[in-house]
């Protein structure tokens, strides 16, 4: 939004909480190295704390024997169940850490309450976006197929249109799959329709190779590193996406910051604590809190006037400050219907090796679950194949080594004897090489219960109350866990392959649950919404289909915190659509402040 | 320390203006051979950086090498597309080295070296941008001077293909097959684009390429990636090198006459593992560790030539399973550079073992046979 408004000649001021030493080379090169030496390579795990601005981690989590969990850190947490899902607040934020898939949503994802009934409708249809989601795969550069997505997933392209660059290859892996199983009809219960069995490569924000088609065959130009002239314009496969692109060719938006203009104005080290506004709902600018470093206390208050401002902090971080600021808040939905895409992980091992730990995290999926009656009865999802072998299930290769080793990572039992030298390498390459995942991602459905709210007994450094958490996932996603489950049984069965899933409580596990009598350990994507929920009334929802708040005509709140329901798509390309729409009607709020009066005389009077 | 044998010397080509096709595919082949001449010393000094130190040393000279590689292949685009056929799969493609600096006044020998003040020295020599002496034939230019510069070469060259476009006709010169051209749908992933070149503009444009990602725009210490390719413009391969001789960037408003104003560059001339310029695979004890990364090397170095060369002759996409290979010897030449020399003399010098760029027909050989048993 910062590009496209100062490229329109607007003055922004961008307050960052964090710190930017990540857009210089050297900055890269140290989250690189903190990276290489972390224990558990978790989406945080490169980037430095900062006790001024806390980030929440994954690692915050730890199941407990018998199940349930305990939370530490940033969060609090009250919830039946843990919320999943970390963040960042450093500049370049969370996406940082992306994996990098830009998919856009299903059609029929817009309109789950009406059609399917669970969940919330949007106020907008695909219509309203395609013309966005065609700007941000140019913003993002997005790497894919249309012609594939059209008639695999039904998606609509306007004709002609491709993407920017050409996809991304499929892993070997893919082809495995896509040889077995293409073609092949399931059902998921034996009175279900069947669906069809089809590896579809999915759209990607990493360079691969420009598309000399693109915009009308003028082609396009990959935006390499920031920090580093020419480098990072391609993908090299070196399978660390998340947490870390090392060359960098996955997009990050210092890419974008790197061609701000010079209206646009970035001050890091600000920590925005609230929203000011006058009786009339007129927001007047923020309030926020500049440290210098992150280690020491001390910071200054400052304020920064605008005539519109944007919060664009991340969904939870977003609902924090409309609660402390008091804002926003007349339908009482604030902070509510907080999302995720509760991740179900399956893992097992083929008869040959699957070529794991080469390319991106996945490079392509199983897209035909992804709506249908059958969304009617338990919640859709877009199944993922999983590239890194078991790194996310059972965090290989390193836990098989320390298992082999007889060092196993949650247990206070007698070490058992290990394997060592030219036995170790061999068991190594002969498992590892077999290892394959498939993530279930599942559409969660808004619900008022799953919230965030603060407590003004619980803050951070700067005295800003923490988050605090309560979350749960509804029948309709359990039951969408059954289903994919399922799948996953039936996936594994045509495959041939050695099923190595398996669901307990424990530290590793603080997802688990039971669900009619079998367990169950989900995960979080790091898809965080519905925490500012978008909608067509004011006394139901936060912001307007512009994400503008009702209550507050000159203040925006951005980002996956707008969306009503998580779709059936990784939610960035969607949220950079909605912000890129978002900048039309701020160009119009903009131009309305300046309108000019005409002076007429009185009537009758000559 | 080895007596230094005579450096080996590349075949020039005679001292005219190309006359007709045969004559510019000679030449072309020469420059892709030159192009080469300047991969293994660079790789040689990069890959000798002690792992995690020297990080702006290790970039610059990545980025430099990396387009040099651009610079072999738009060379092999021009080559194809004047009909020939680049040629590099074989021994006398990679020179021994040390080898002498071909088209040069000076007799400058460049050797495999750790990097340091001698390698960067030679990089610098390579690279210098300098008056550059007409084409043979120009009035100020003898019959009998002989080659001067890398850049009257070069020169050479272009006032070639105008010639032939001129006698020919642009269409008949350019008479290759397309097909057998390298473009951005192939691999690369540095300063400026692979493009094709299918006539007189797209040629001079990679002649204008090479000339000025090496030596900078006339009077000026940057390339002219920003003009060529729409990229950040950046300080020419000879500019770079001077920033890590002199251990200071250039800025701005620099110019070749003012040196480097900018901000000090981070250079540990200690973090290095010093390596023994006249390493050969023979000096290393038959059956050690290090004797057979370094015959794994050549073999592998053999291989990737292989598919270059099947890349440049009618299959261009085969590009990208060289960057696999490429990985293999990253980690080969690390593997030797970590280890001490075997010799115990050398050992105690504080010397390392390292890549020795033997490649001979038997490597190729090998590497031909291994492919056909893949296929």
């Amino acid at each position: 939004m910062a590009k496209h408004l100062g490229d329109r000649g607007r003055r922004v001021l961008v307050l960052e909480a964090g710190t930017r030493t990540l857009d210089t080379w050297p900055g890269h090169l140290d989250a690189m190295n903190t990276y290489y030496a972390a224990l558990a390579k978790v989406p945080n795990s490169p980037y430095r704390a900062n006790a001024a601005a806390p980030s929440p981690d994954v690692l915050d989590l730890q199941g407990l024997p018998e199940g349930g969990y305990r939370a530490t850190g940033y969060f609090l947490q009250n919830g039946a169940l843990p919320y999943a899902s970390d963040y960042q607040r450093a500049t370049g934020g969370t996406a940082l850490h992306w994996m990098g898939l830009v998919p856009r949503m299903h059609p029929d994802d817009f309109t789950v309450r009406s059609a399917y009934g669970y969940g919330r409708d949007w106020p907008l249809g695909y219509a309203d976006l395609e013309p966005h989601y065609r700007v941000a795969e140019h913003a993002l550069g997005a790497a894919g197929d249309a012609a594939e997505q059209s008639d695999a997933i039904g998606l609509p392209f306007p004709p002609g249109y491709d993407y920017p660059m050409r996809r991304i290859p499929r892993s070997h892996l893919d082809h495995l799959l896509a040889t077995r199983l293409d073609g092949t009809t399931i059902r998921e219960t034996p009175d279900a329709p069947e669906t069809t069995l089809r590896v579809v490569t999915t759209p990607h924000a990493r360079n691969s190779t420009p598309n000399p088609h693109y915009d009308g065959g003028r082609g396009y130009r990959p935006a390499g590193a920031a920090g580093l002239p020419n480098y990072g314009e391609r993908c090299v496969g070196n399978a660390s996406c998340t947490p870390i692109c090392p060359v960098q060719a996955k997009y990050t938006p210092l890419k974008t910051q790197a061609t701000w203009s010079r209206r646009v104005t970035l001050v890091t080290h600000a920590v925005v604590s609230r929203v000011l506004a006058d009786r009339n709902g007129r927001v007047l600018g923020v309030e926020y809190q500049r440290y210098d470093d992150p280690a020491a206390p001390g910071h200054t208050t400052a304020t920064a006037e605008a005539d519109i401002v944007v919060l664009a902090a991340h969904a939870i971080e977003n609902a924090r400050l409309l609660l402390v600021s008091g804002l926003a808040n007349s339908s009482d939905q604030v902070g509510r219907n907080l999302l995720d895409h509760p991740m179900l992980l399956t893992w097992g091992l083929l008869d040959r090796p699957t070529g794991p730990f080469r390319g991106p995290g996945s490079t392509s999926g199983f897209e035909g679950f992804r709506t249908g009656p059958a969304r009617r009865a338990r919640a859709p999802f877009r199944i993922e194949i999983g590239n890194w072998g078991w790194s996310w299930s059972a965090g290989s290769p390193g836990s098989d080594v320390a298992r082999l080793l007889g060092i196993p990572g949650d247990t206070g039992a007698p070490r058992p004897p290990g394997v060592f030298g030219t036995r170790l390498r061999e068991t190594l390459g002969r498992d590892v090489g077999r290892q394959f995942s498939l993530q279930f991602a599942l559409e969660q459905d808004a619900e008022s219960r799953n919230r965030v709210t603060v407590d003004p007994a619980h803050r951070d450094r700067l005295g800003n109350p923490r988050p605090v958490l309560t979350y749960d996932l509804s029948d309709h996603v359990k039951r969408g866990m059954v289903a994919a489950k399922a799948v996953s049984d039936h996936l594994f069965r045509l495959l041939g392959a050695d099923d190595r899933t398996a669901y307990a409580p424990g530290p590793f596990a603080p997802g688990w649950f039971r669900f009619d009598d079998r367990d169950y350990v989900f995960q979080g994507a790091g898809h965080a919404g519905g925490t500012h929920v978008m909608g067509d009334a004011p006394a139901t929802s936060v912001v307007d289909p512009w994400q503008r708040c009702w209550d507050h005509p000159n203040l925006y709140a951005v980002g996956c915190g707008s969306m009503p329901s998580m779709g059936t798509a990784n939610p960035s390309l969607t949220m950079a659509a909605l912000a890129l729409r978002s900048c039309e009607q701020i160009d119009r709020d903009l131009r309305e402040l300046r309108r000019p009066a005409v002076v007429r005389l009185p009537e009758g009077q000559p | 320390m080895t007596a230094t044998p005579a450096p080996s010397t590349l075949a020039e080509p005679p001292f005219r203006v190309p006359r007709d096709r045969a004559d510019l595919q000679l030449f072309l082949q020469a420059a892709l051979t030159l192009e080469h001449l300047t991969i293994p010393p660079y790789l040689t000094a990069m890959y000798s950086v002690r792992a995690g130190t020297n990080r702006p040393a290790f970039y610059a000279i990545r980025g430099i090498v990396l387009e040099e590689m651009l610079h072999m292949t738009l060379v092999a685009n021009l080559l194809n597309a004047v009909d020939g056929d680049p040629l590099v799969a074989n021994s006398q493609f990679v020179m021994d080295y040390p080898a002498l600096l071909p088209f040069s006044r000076d007799k400058v020998p460049i050797a495999l070296r750790h990097f340091g003040v001698d390698a960067l020295e030679t990089f610098l020599y390579i690279e210098r941008p300098e008056y550059v002496a007409e084409p043979p034939g120009h009035p100020s230019v003898g019959e009998d001077d002989g080659w001067t510069s890398v850049g009257q070469f070069y020169a050479t060259i272009r006032e070639g293909v105008l010639r032939l476009t001129a006698e020919l006709g642009e269409h008949e010169l350019f008479r290759g097959d397309p097909a057998r051209q390298v473009g951005p749908r192939d691999f690369y992933n540095s300063g400026g684009e692979v493009f094709a070149v299918t006539g007189l503009d797209s040629a001079l444009k990679a002649l204008r390429a090479i000339a000025e990602q090496g030596e900078g725009v006339s009077r000026t210490v940057y390339d002219s990636d920003d003009q060529l390719f729409g990229e950040t413009r950046q300080p020419a391969h000879y500019f770079r090198f001077d920033e890590i001789r002199r251990q200071r960037a250039y800025g701005p408003h620099d110019t070749p006459a003012s040196g480097p104003t900018g901000p000090a560059v981070d250079v540990g001339w200690r973090e290095v593992h010093p390596i023994d310029p006249a390493a050969k695979v023979a000096h290393y004890p038959p059956g050690s560790a290090v004797r057979r990364a370094a015959e794994r090397f050549n073999q592998v170095y053999a291989r990737l030539l292989c598919v270059l060369e099947s890349a440049f002759t009618g299959d261009p996409a085969a590009i990208r399973t060289t960057v696999p290979t490429m990985l293999e010897l990253r980690d080969l030449a690390e593997r030797l550079c970590r280890n001490p020399h075997p010799d115990p003399a050398k050992a105690a010098l504080g010397l390392y073992a390292s890549p020795t760029y033997e490649v001979t027909e038997a490597h190729f050989e090998r590497a031909r046979e291994d492919a056909r048993l893949r296929a």
